[in-house]
């Protein structure tokens, strides 16, 4: 039996007290296993950036157990959460997600660096994945010089520069136009195959889902279902 | 240490992010510390000007009379000239000059007018070292030597007695029988000083004023000046050791106007600071708010990305530090450069009326005080870094999806 990389047990998440609870998550159960390729979709509202930030250790339930590489969640610090982050996890968010005082290529070093990865490794690693995510000779740019593609592209490399357990990406695509994000999705799905990469995606754009060899669908805060293809 | 490699050189960037802010929270940092070193400096230069002024001219450094003396100035209450140990103490290195007077109160007599005169028998000799007053004469001559018994007056009271060089006056005091003893005297010189001096004091010779009441050698007081002003205090306890009769007192003790005009001085400089840093707290405190409220969503994504609350607050604490480190710098030399500018003196004659009313210099020199500007500095700087840890705070405590929501 293979250990799953993210193990979510009765997993509930509510807002606000009293009349004005909302439900964002209630009693989830799911699975992320290594080199899966899945997508969460369903409609706002349904829960699914909730749930990535359950899986992202950004949040805590307010019921039930989320584990990530074995590691529970619960009963960890702040700091703590942050040192499984870094060490485990990768993201692509939305948008805005580079520090635009950096150029791309120390924008994916800069993870390693809290790692406390030594100069040159880091040197060569970013400019590795910056080869892989196909921005090589592009590293010196600051984000402001980058398309939005390019600098998501930069961000996929980030997430992926420390070799992390599992990356999550929250609507990676919404901010881009179509061949771009074709491409974003391509890339996503060629490192997925070729290096193993465990990708969970928030979306609700058709182009990303077709590419996923897993789609959970969300509904008021439940799985309502978890098909592989 | 890792920490700082990697956070030293992103909060260095960060700060070049709004050039504008950064250059007015610098200007606001630079201009408020140099304004406390710079005046500092001036008053520190005012205050030596003022009591190098008044000590110069009369008192000294300190005086010693017989015991009973200060409160009663009479010519039952003098003293021998020193010898023995005393004058073995008086001659000793720390000592840069005395010099030994005889006061008399009496009054003074022209064709037109009697007035009251302190009449101040000195040695001309030790008084070109000591005293101020031979080099303010300003017609005539000064005193030759103890035994002229000539006499030097203030411009103020010639004038009030319509008197002059070539002139003479008759001056009276009671002498060591307890009569009236007067005699008349040639004016050989004026002198320039501040008003109240010039209209009280008159000079003569110390033997001449010996003589003139009767006295062998007797004296009132012993005027003494000391190169080192740290050392008077231990001067002032060796001399009442080494005359124990005697009454030895520094000039604090003697000019309590002037002594609490000193006090003043070392301390405004601090009431000072507080105003200064009072308003640069605000605006460094103000400055890194903004910096922290316009980069909510970066402190997000970059605890996202795994970095702990603690070096959001040290990346943050960084800037300020940088900032405010930078804006000290540019104080000091600011500050450095004004004084070596003015290292000539500032020449404040134009107001000499008003400053001899406040026993002020005319000409100030500004002086570099490396220890204030060091301390000053370095307080500046850490409470500066201190009160920016506020805004430092609120961006290590922001919740990463909180943060992240906050699209700026």
């Amino acid at each position: 039996m293979i250990n799953p990389i993210v193990r979510c047990r009765g997993v509930g998440k509510s807002f606000g007290s009293g009349e004005l609870v909302v439900h964002a998550l209630r009693d989830v159960d799911l699975d992320i296993l290594a080199g899966d390729f899945a997508t969460l979709a369903g409609p706002s509202g349904s829960g699914k950036t909730t749930l990535l930030n359950m899986i992202g250790a950004l949040d805590r339930p307010t019921s039930g157990t989320v584990e990530i590489d074995g590691q529970s969640l619960a009963g960890m610090d702040k700091s703590g959460l942050s040192e499984l982050r870094l060490h485990k996890i990768g993201f692509v968010f939305q948008a805005y997600n580079l520090v635009p005082v950096l150029s791309a290529q120390e924008n994916i070093e800069f993870v390693l660096q809290l790692q406390k990865v030594a100069p040159d490794e880091r040197a060569r690693r970013a400019r590795e994945v910056l080869a892989e995510v196909g921005l090589e000779g592009m590293g010196h740019r600051r984000p402001s010089a980058l398309s939005g593609g390019q600098q998501q592209r930069v961000a996929v490399a980030r997430a992926l520069v420390s070799r992390p357990s599992i990356v999550l990406a929250d609507e990676p695509t919404a901010n881009l136009d179509s061949a771009t994000t074709t491409e974003l999705v391509g890339l996503m799905a060629r490192l997925n195959q070729e290096l193993g990469i465990t990708f969970v995606i928030g979306t609700h754009d058709p182009r990303v889902m077709d590419h996923s060899q897993r789609h959970i669908e969300l509904l008021d805060g439940r799985i309502a279902s978890d098909t592989r293809s | 240490m890792q920490n700082l490699k990697t956070l030293a050189p992103l909060a260095w960037r960060n700060l070049w992010r709004n050039t504008r802010r950064t250059v007015i929270t610098l200007i606001v940092v630079s201009v408020g510390l140099w304004s406390v070193l710079f005046f500092n400096s001036f008053l520190n230069a005012w205050g030596q000007a003022g009591k190098d002024a008044v000590l110069d001219l009369l008192i000294g450094q300190g005086q010693i009379h017989a015991q009973g003396y200060m409160d009663d100035p009479s010519i039952e209450r003098l003293m021998r000239p020193p010898e023995g140990t005393f004058l073995e103490a008086l001659e000793a290195g720390e000592i840069g000059a005395w010099s030994m007077r005889l006061q008399l109160p009496g009054v003074v007599v022209s064709e037109y007018k009697t007035l009251p005169v302190n009449m101040v028998g000195v040695d001309p000799a030790a008084e070109r070292i000591l005293s101020s007053i031979p080099e303010k004469i300003v017609k005539g001559r000064y005193l030759l030597d103890a035994h002229d018994s000539s006499v030097i007056l203030g411009i103020s009271l010639a004038e009030r007695l319509k008197t002059g060089v070539g002139r003479r006056v008759i001056l009276m005091s009671q002498n060591v029988a307890g009569a009236l003893s007067e005699q008349s005297f040639d004016v050989v010189g004026i002198y320039d000083a501040d008003k109240a001096t010039e209209d009280y004091y008159a000079f003569t010779g110390l033997v001449a004023a010996q003589k003139f009441v009767g006295l062998d050698d007797e004296i009132a007081q012993i005027t003494f000046t000391i190169p080192e002003e740290e050392a008077l205090e231990s001067t002032v306890a060796r001399l009442a050791l080494a005359a124990p009769d005697l009454d030895v007192r520094p000039w604090k003790q003697l000019s309590l106007f002037l002594a609490t005009t000193d006090s003043f001085m070392q301390n405004f400089i601090y009431i000072w600071l507080a105003v200064v840093f009072s308003l640069m707290a605000i605006g460094i405190v103000n400055t890194q708010l903004m910096a922290v409220f316009e980069r909510t969503h970066e402190f997000g994504l970059l605890r996202a990305l795994g970095m702990k609350p603690r070096q959001v607050l040290v990346l943050v604490a960084l800037e300020s530090t940088f900032l405010i480190g930078f804006g000290v710098l540019l104080g000091v030399a600011l500050a450095g450069m004004t004084i070596w500018a003015l290292a000539d003196g500032i020449d404040l004659s134009a107001f000499a009326a008003g400053l001899e009313m406040f026993q002020g210099g005319q000409v100030l020199y500004p002086q570099y005080d490396a220890q204030r500007f060091v301390v000053f500095s370095l307080l500046i700087w850490v409470l500066g870094i201190l009160v920016a840890l506020w805004p430092a705070w609120r961006a290590a405590k922001l919740s990463p999806i909180e943060a992240m929501r906050q699209v700026t």
